[in-house]
């Protein structure tokens, strides 16, 4: 086994970049404006498109009269839904490119125009006239799961579905039950019961980089070549492949850097409206780039929850038993967020040990815009009702919100809910550190008199997707530099640095001799995904066993070439070290003598946990029940300090301490990017974002009207990691982009808890919500 | 513009970023809602920083434009590029040009800014992927430095 091996070699090695702290490799690019986006792709002959929304939330498409706007300057292509009458999806294939008969939400594409410059496709698109018959809307998925509810989807149960249980008849796209033990016998155990409702809203990913994707087809070839901004290619080449009905290798996908992603780039979104009109151009490219008022109203958003919590406690804070059902507002389509409602939803029992539980977490279409994907993936949501609740259990029985977290947490060897033995637990390490950072139990002299502080901490468990596939090549040139062939995007998270570092240390060169490619699905292999926090962990054990090949195919040529054993020889920094003999040549000489001018010498591997022992889950498991098993769990716990204003409820966050359990960090500086800017994006969340709807239609769909957090909205933010080693990650690392989106909310919300006495349950934590509850807590006290 | 003298007719109704990344082709400026909110199309006219989406080309008849793109001296970072590099200032990097332009009409008026005004100096820019800290840091690094005016 090639992985095994080089898993032995990686526990010895001595690494020179892997844990320093080393400035980006990507970052010159960026600072200069030289770093190409997929905002900026500009091909010769390239179109615009623009699109006509659907106005209604919910109506039939009874005529479209598309005559003015085909005749109008400039214009070059005009698709509706029946021109291009395909849908996709890769839970349930129920979402068209424009809509055909009906439309599903406001801001739903309905016909799309391709023309000479943005301007003109606006143009055509005025001219498009559009008679809808309108159908009655569900817009609360609350009442939407109900039997009298409008259907979005009447034709739910006809639609190609990978194996989803949806319930026919009914908007419930997918219902996911799970349970473990009996929960009826962990309450009647119980010395207390807690029932508590939570919600958690939609949010905006708000990438700076809008939505962006250029689409070229070639009818003579039927190739379809995209560039996009996306952090998942090669999963997206195959749903559109799968949606056209033609085979993936027709699509190639290229990925310039991409502007921010956070889980809201990796479905068809732009994409969608782009390769419809590329299909009806003759092989001009077109280049679709969202407005802000489509990133805001038309994309995808958070998936919106309710979530009802059953919990029983002992009155020492032991955990007997908890029953949690969620319903999920999917919006008009499923999109991705079928795994939100499935692997998000686990998460609700959080990082502790409850013997009894019961899950019932239904996903359900309303006519409004998409939901999906958000760092996290669920967790922030179901984060938010979890540690909510146990700061009121804390509070009920008397016990500390630590001491309570303490009593119940996962350690290692604990069993996950399938009874997945935990590896890499560095969960309490988090807890300590965070809390005694923020000075836990100590009290703080407020800024006024009608100010108070308070201070209040949540934990976090994340898993991974399970099992991935990530592969790549290397190359090595006769100048003995080194390139990492592979589909891993940069999303700004680090991942060409991360990557590079790894490489550099698996193959024995200086990490400038070495860089990673753009994404270009027709020549990088294939890889799941950026996403679920998995780069680090899949793709740095594919790079790393694929530079120890290298490495071992340089050291046996070094060895021939010097007449010795080419175990008795080392390769480091880029110069082949002889033992007990020093320095005897240099890898750029090496390659030269032996090749002559010039040579790659390549290295290939592939990586996917499947086989691994740590997966072992309960062997009575089979299914959706089968499929719980995580190869890493990521852990952390933030600590928050604000300061609530008792007159107006404004709420100002003081300080927040994010510790987080990332197995090795193999770059603290990547590591302390997505940790701090997990804090702000979690404050902005929780505090400012909110989108505003009456009747389906987004109300603030501009940046001025959906805040986000700014630099004066920042509290200090001490990011702090902890290394619970992971036995099969590169070095022991695991992850911590997503988990570290998670804690923020209810580590606010219980220091407000903290500070004033009282509890908001439903997100966003506004001054007015904050303030109406202080009147109320008056009122009765 | 960046030191070069451009002479070009404009239609009236383009904006300055539409003109920068459109017909000078520096892609360097970005532009992230087109209606001044996110800062990410910062530029400096004459000097102080400017939403380009909202100023039209026309306008920049006589004035001194600096882009991203005029900031690196052949090859050569300006401190600043530098010192976001050194202080893992930047993720995703589509806000960073405009955050860069805006800390350099700040240093270029205020040698010596504390946390504070680099705060509100830039507060016009945000950054989705929450590098506030680091970007100040970046900053601060420089702060009282004589290398600033370039």
């Amino acid at each position: 086994m090639p992985w095994q091996e080089a898993r032995k070699k990686m526990s010895k090695m001595k690494t020179h970049y892997v844990g320093a702290r080393i400035p980006r490799v990507d970052a010159r690019d960026k600072v200069t404006g030289h770093a190409i986006y997929g905002f900026d792709v500009d091909l010769p002959g390239m179109l615009y498109g623009a699109t006509l929304r659907s106005p209604l939330p919910h109506a039939k498409i009874v005529e479209i009269e598309t005559s003015e706007a085909r005749k109008a300057p400039g214009v070059r292509a005009v698709v509706e839904g029946r021109d291009f009458p395909f849908t996709f999806g890769t839970a349930i294939k129920d979402q068209p490119f424009l809509a055909v008969d009906r439309v599903r939400y406001v801001g739903e594409p309905v016909v799309a125009v391709a023309a000479e410059t943005e301007a003109a496709a606006m143009d055509g698109v005025q001219k498009i006239r559009v008679r809808y018959e309108e159908l009655p809307a569900v817009f609360d998925p609350r009442e939407a799961i109900k039997e009298t509810s409008p259907l979005v989807h009447p034709n739910l149960e006809q639609y190609p579905n990978s194996g989803y249980p949806v319930v026919p008849g009914t908007n419930v796209c997918v219902l996911r039950t799970y349970k473990l033990g009996d929960v009826e016998k962990g309450f009647a155990e119980a010395d207390e019961i807690f029932e508590d409702e939570f919600s958690a809203h939609a949010v905006s990913h708000a990438t700076i980089e809008p939505h962006v994707a250029v689409a070229q087809y070639l009818p003579t070839t039927d190739h379809y070549t995209i560039w996009s901004s996306t952090d998942r290619p090669y999963l997206l080449s195959r749903e559109l492949a799968d949606a056209l009905g033609i085979p993936t290798s027709h699509i190639r996908y290229i990925v310039p850097y991409v502007g921010g992603a956070f889980g809201g780039k990796n479905t068809l979104i732009a994409e969608a409206i782009a390769v419809a009109l590329a299909r009806f151009t003759k092989g001009r490219p077109v280049k679709v780039v969202f407005s802000r008022e489509e990133e805001l109203t038309a994309t995808q958003i958070r998936v919106a929850a309710f979530m009802k919590l059953k919990t029983g406690v002992k009155k020492d804070g032991t955990l007997t038993a908890r029953k949690a059902d969620i319903v999920w507002d999917s919006g008009a389509y499923v999109s991705n967020s079928n795994g939100v409602a499935i692997r998000g939803a686990y998460t609700i029992f959080g990082p502790y040990r409850i013997p009894n539980i019961e899950l019932v977490s239904r996903l359900v279409y309303t006519n409004k815009e998409i939901s999906g994907s958000y760092r996290g993936y669920g967790t922030t949501q179901v984060s938010w009702a979890c540690e909510s609740q146990m700061d009121m259990i804390a509070d009920k029985l008397g016990i500390g919100p630590l001491e309570l977290r303490l009593k119940n947490a996962y350690v290692e060897g604990d069993r996950y809910i399938n009874g997945q033995a935990l590896h890499g637990v560095g969960l309490k390490e988090t807890m300590e550190k965070a809390t005694q950072e923020i000075g836990w139990g100590k009290m703080r002299q407020p800024s006024s008199t009608v100010k108070r502080s308070g201070k209040g901490m949540a934990v976090i468990l994340k898993g991974t997707l399970t099992p991935t596939n990530s592969c790549c090549f290397i190359k090595v040139n006769q100048d003995a530099k080194a390139t990492v062939i592979c589909t891993t995007p940069e999303t700004g998270g680090g991942q060409k640095t991360v990557l590079s570092q790894i490489a550099a240390d698996a193959i024995g060169l200086p990490l400038d001799s070495v860089s990673v490619t753009t994404p270009d699905t027709s020549v990088t292999p294939y890889n799941d995904a950026v996403g679920s926090s998995r780069t680090t962990f899949h793709m740095g054990n594919a790079v790393f066993i694929a530079g120890q090949q290298v490495r071992r195919k340089i050291l046996d040529l070094a060895g021939k070439a010097l007449k010795t054993d080419p175990h008795r020889l080392n390769l480091f920094e880029g110069k082949i070290h002889e033992e007990g003999v020093g320095e005897r040549i240099t890898l750029k000489a090496l390659v030269k003598q032996v090749f002559g001018p010039a040579m790659d010498l390549l290295g290939e591997a592939f990586y996917n946990p499947a086989e691994s022992p740590l997966l072992a889950a309960d062997p009575g498991l089979n299914g959706w029940d089968g499929r719980m098993s995580s190869i890493f769990w990521m852990f952390a716990t933030h600590a928050a300090e604000v300061e609530v204003d008792t007159e107006t409820g404004v709420v100002k966050v003081i300080k927040v301490v994010a510790a987080h359990d990332v197995g090795q960090a193999i770059n603290p500086v990547t590591c302390e990017q997505q940790i701090e800017g997990s804090v702000i994006m979690g404050l902005s969340n929780t505090l400012f974002e909110e989108l505003k709807m009456e009747n389906g239609r987004i109300l603030n769909d501009s940046l001025a009207d959906y805040k986000l957090a700014t630099f004066l909205d920042m509290p200090q933010i001490v990011p702090i990691i902890v290394e619970a080693q992971h036995r099969e990650g590169p070095f022991g690392a695991k992850g911590v982009g997503e988990p570290a989106a998670g804690a923020t909310a209810p580590a606010i919300a219980n220091a407000i808890f903290d500070a004033v006495g009282i509890r908001i349950k439903d997100l966003p934590i506004t001054a007015e919500k904050v303030w109406a509850a202080l009147k109320e807590k008056k009122g009765k006290g | 513009m960046n030191g070069e003298r451009h002479q070009t007719e404009v239609d009236p109704q383009i904006t300055l970023v539409e003109f920068l990344r459109g017909s000078l082709h520096l892609t360097g400026t970005k532009e992230g809602c087109g209606t001044g909110d996110c800062g990410a199309c910062t530029v400096l006219v004459d000097g102080n920083p400017v939403n380009s989406c909202l100023m039209l080309a026309a306008d920049a008849h006589g004035r001194q434009v600096t882009t991203i793109e005029g900031l690196a001296n052949d090859g050569a970072l300006h401190p600043l590029q530098q010192s976001f590099i050194d202080k893992g200032a930047v993720q995703c990097g589509f806000c960073s040009p405009a955050m860069i332009l805006s800390a350099k009409a700040l240093l270029d008026r205020n040698r010596n800014p504390v946390e504070d005004d680099i705060k509100q100096a830039l507060s016009g820019v945000l950054c989705r992927c929450g590098s506030y800290k680091k970007i100040i840091e970046s900053v601060l690094a420089l702060a009282g430095s004589e290398k600033e005016n370039v």
